[in-house]
């Protein structure tokens, strides 16, 4: 497995279960996610009605970037009353469910997580159109004004946020994270590193990538930024208008919100690469030590065969 | 092998041969026990001359010989943090199966990353010039595993980039 | 915010892995514990990178090693290039992948294969962050310590999770038995009937720990059971007698009677006792399978497997009763009040049912034989219960969940930061989880 999924797998296959089977019955699941995300699937009335939950960290600060609306206009006719202890819910009626819309909302309730968090990013990005659109009326002479929006906060883990600023030629995504180990650290630089060269290298068309340890300047000034203590650094993403197209930009937030799982799931995909080829190296080494050995040893605990066919042990 | 590894192996090699000569050793502090006096470090009288192999600042062999056992222990190059940080995985994974290996220390000489220790007992069961065969197998070895390895990782992270990078493309 | 996550708790049986999140009823995912990876099959050990292979045999200690390849292959991606699970079974069987079972007799035996599982499990399946969740693991009884550490060393080096507890399966699957209504006192002290695929083991436990001298391991569980059930229909000649056909009919129409003898009159007077199966074969035909005396023949290889083995000749209820004899006797009496079952091959309608009554009326006898030796003495009698209980399927991966979610667990795990400070042979000791005293 290379690139991570968009969905919940497990909600796929509940849901997928449940639409395809004609006898309902409970079900009561907690389901996690990456970064803290917790969904509840639950029938609390009756078997045919399930609950769907989701609890998320930062959901105060979605809710700043117009995440209802989002949530509105993808689940619009399923959300319901929220749960107690979570942050948003959805309703699903199996009993008057039109056979043809299943598979859609299968799609649409796995991404879940993935639309939550995508409200600030929409933001950004039609902030962006809207503020290109502006620097097109205003003709070159004028000097241009107020071209970047305010940069949007996104604390979604404990010690780790996502900055997010839109500008009239490009939208700025900006992760801190934090190593809580050191090997992880030195492979997470190692991996940087390559992030920052490889759009030099290989894909000319990919968003710019920018690694630092100090915050950088677009988020200077915003409050939290650098309270954390301990090893941050800094990834900058500049995604270009490119990126941002009405047909390209659901890919790219998608897409953009995996960065930090895709980025540690194989900090530690390369760890356990490296076990399997130490165990290699372990075995390799024991052969050579057991060549020591003299090979006499072996030819003691020999069993012997009398000429009847009996077995016995020579004694020493 | 470059030019400065082999001298610096065969020199490691023939000190080794002619420290590995080890006989039996009853205590002198502790009746009827019988300890590797290099670590016991008792007697004073038992134990013979230290010895540094260095190739360079960052590589280097001590050997340690006493009467009844004797004390290798490996500096492994280590250019960054990356090496650094592979090298210390490597030889804690290798002491984490210590049972396997016999002769390895399973804590290192303060200083060094890796050390081993040969006692009479290990000279009687084994032979003593494929023991010796080991040890500077392993000097070879290891080296190149742990540049192996970082290339792999940089690799890797060119990959995982890339990869990551293609659909935005 | 690690404070809140549920813990996550995997059971990777020889069959089949159940995953998934504690304080659920049932596992989030259960899948065959294969995996498929690309290239010759696994198991060759081949010497370091960019070498021959120094040899063949695959390693003992090392366990195998992991694909073999050449240097340049290394440098790649070929060790993310895998499957697992239901997966890796469709993959295996088209081109280019070979299937793997990272685990033997319910330890196991490629590392390698292991990690890269657990790998695939947490970040494609459970997708959690590792950092932020307690992992709950199982072992099967009398697993080496070694075996132990190296799992600590995956989880912690590879992973860095957050927190580790390993526990037995059979202890949880004692726990698991606390949601049945007969069990009044929350103890640790029973004997596991556990009865999967491939082996049936009978295992005392007292006060949470195994009593590893007195365990007992039967040939005989589901597949047998299901060669059973096939081999009957090819000696009546029906028209769908493959496996999984047998499989079908052993888990939807097999009881367990009380008596075999009755039960063949009985079949004979009321011949609505046989029924019919309908297989719907490749290319959409249906046939219709009979079933008769295998519905009740097929569970009783447990109680009388001279029906189906020539060489294991001990029903299961005897086998209890020694192991259970054979253990210290001051914990015999809470061993014969509380025996759980566990394991997919229990759940045979009044298995429970047959098979305590059959110990009890052993342990009368000789209670009875005892007695009249005694030359007037009384016996207080011994209470003998199976219990069967909902959770069986899963019983280990349910108790593991149960216990998982209690506020005290994380208390009982070992932490990253314990692991970095003492290593690895942290993991020998775990304080009991659920034991007296919480």
């Amino acid at each position: 497995m290379l690139l991570l999924e968009y969905h919940n797998l497990l909600l796929k296959y509940i849901l997928t279960e449940r639409f395809a089977s004609t006898t309902p019955s409970s079900i009561d699941q907690v389901i996690s996610d990456f970064d803290g995300v917790t969904f509840h699937v639950s029938t609390p009335e009756s078997k045919t009605k399930i609950l769907i939950s989701i609890s998320i960290k930062c959901y105060k600060d979605l809710l700043q970037h117009g995440a209802q609306q989002v949530l509105e206009r993808e689940y619009g006719p399923y959300i319901t009353e929220t749960e107690p202890g979570y942050d948003f819910s959805l309703l699903i009626d199996l009993e008057n469910l039109a056979e043809e819309a299943k598979e859609d909302l299968i799609r649409r309730v796995s991404l879940l997580r993935r639309n939550t968090m995508a409200a600030p990013f929409e933001k950004a990005i039609d902030t962006h159109h809207a503020l290109a659109e502006a620097a097109k009326a205003v003709s070159s002479e004028s000097a241009p004004q107020a071209t970047e929006s305010e940069v949007m906060v996104i604390r979604y883990r404990d010690e780790e946020a996502m900055y997010i600023q839109a500008s009239a030629d490009r939208v700025t995504v900006i992760f801190s994270t934090v190593f809580r180990e050191e090997t992880d650290r030195i492979f997470g630089k190692v991996f940087l590193s390559e992030f920052v060269d490889a759009r030099r290298r290989a894909i000319q068309n990919a968003p710019q990538v920018l690694y630092r340890n100090d915050p950088p300047l677009e988020i200077r000034g915003v409050p939290g930024v650098g309270d954390v203590q301990g090893d941050v650094g800094y990834i900058t993403f500049v995604l270009f208008p490119r990126h941002l197209t009405q047909q390209r930009r659901e890919e790219s937030i998608s897409h953009i919100q995996t960065f930090r799982d895709y980025f540690h799931y194989h900090i530690k995909a390369a760890k356990a690469y490296m076990h399997s080829r130490m165990r290699r190296r372990v075995a390799d080494f024991l052969k050579v030590l057991n060549r020591a050995k003299p090979e006499a040893e072996e030819g003691e605990k020999k069993e012997r065969k009398t000429a009847t066919g009996r077995s016995f042990r020579v004694q020493a | 092998m470059s030019q400065s590894l082999r001298p610096y192996l065969k020199c490691v090699r023939s000190s080794l041969t002619a420290a590995i000569s080890l006989s039996d050793f009853a205590s002198q502090i502790a009746e009827r026990h019988n300890v590797p006096e290099i670590e016991a470090a008792k007697s004073p009288e038992v134990l013979l001359n230290p010895l540094t192999i260095s190739r360079n600042e960052h590589e280097r062999v001590l050997i340690e010989p006493s009467v009844n056992s004797i004390r290798v222990s490996i500096k492994i190059k280590q250019a960054d943090e990356i090496e650094n940080i592979l090298v210390h995985k490597f030889t804690r994974f290798l002491t984490q199966r210590a049972e396997n290996f016999f002769i390895l220390r399973r804590k290192p000489v303060k200083g060094y990353d890796i050390s081993f220790l040969i006692t009479n007992f290990h000279t009687e069961q084994m032979l003593k010039h494929k023991l010796v065969d080991f040890i500077i197998h392993f000097m070879e070895e290891v080296d190149k595993e742990i540049s192996e390895m970082k290339l792999f990782l940089n690799a890797r992270a060119r990959f995982v980039a890339e990869a990551f990078l293609t659909p935005f493309d | 915010m690690a404070s809140q996550t549920p813990a996550v708790v995997m059971d990777n049986g020889t069959g089949y892995s159940k995953l998934g999140f504690a304080g659920n009823d049932s596992p989030s995912f259960v899948f065959p514990t294969a995996i498929a990876t690309k290239g010759p099959a696994g198991g060759g050990a081949s010497g370091g990178a960019g070498r021959p292979p120094v040899a063949q045999k695959p390693s003992y200690l090392t366990g195998g090693a992991g694909p073999t390849g050449h240097l340049s292959a290394k440098r790649g991606t070929e060790d993310l290039d895998f499957f697992i699970g239901d997966e890796a079974l469709a993959q295996a069987a088209g081109p280019g992948y070979t299937i793997n079972y990272p685990i033997r007799h319910g330890q196991v035996d490629n590392w390698d294969h292991m990690e890269r599982f657990w790998q695939n499990s947490i970040f494609k399946y459970l997708r959690v962050e590792p950092e932020d969740h307690y992992f709950l693991l199982t072992e099967p009884p009398l697993n080496p310590p070694e075996s132990r550490e190296n799992t600590a060393e995956i989880m912690f080096e590879s992973f860095n999770c957050a927190g580790l507890y390993i526990a037995v399966q059979a202890v949880l699957a004692l726990a698991a038995s606390w949601t049945s209504s007969k069990v009044q006192d929350r103890s640790l002290t029973g004997t596991v009937i556990d009865s999967g695929d491939g082996v049936t083991h009978v295992i005392p436990v007292a006060e949470g720990y195994v009593i590893g001298s007195s365990i007992k391991s039967i040939p005989i569980a589901g597949r047998d059971i299901t060669y059973f059930v096939q081999s009957l229909l090819r000696d009546r000649g029906e028209p769908d007698s493959s496996l999984k056909t047998a499989e079908q009919i052993k888990e939807e129409l097999c009881y367990v009677c009380p008596d075999i003898v009755k039960e063949f009159t009985r079949f004979d007077r009321e011949p609505e006792r046989f029924q019919k199966y309908v297989v719907e074969q490749l290319g959409g035909k249906k046939v219709t399978v009979d079933v008769g005396y295998e519905r009740f023949l097929a569970p009783e290889i447990f109680f009388n497997p001279e029906i189906y083995s020539s060489d294991f000749l001990t029903p299961l209820p005897n086998v209890v009763d020694n192991v259970i004899q054979s253990s210290p006797i001051d914990v015999r009496r809470g061993l014969y009040k509380n025996i759980v079952l566990s394991g997919g091959s229990t759940l045979y309608k009044d298995f429970g049912r047959r098979l305590q009554r059959d110990i009890r009326h052993l342990v009368d006898d000789r209670l009875r034989a005892s007695e009249a030796r005694s030359g007037g003495a009384k016996s207080g009698g011994l209470e003998v219960q199976v219990i069967t209980h909902k959770r069986q399927r899963h019983g280990p991966w349910f108790g593991g969940s149960l216990l998982g979610q209690t506020p005290e667990f994380r208390s009982y795990c070992h932490t990253k930061a314990e692991y970095d400070e003492v290593g690895p042979s942290i993991v020998r000791r775990f304080a009991l989880l659920g034991g007296p005293g919480t």
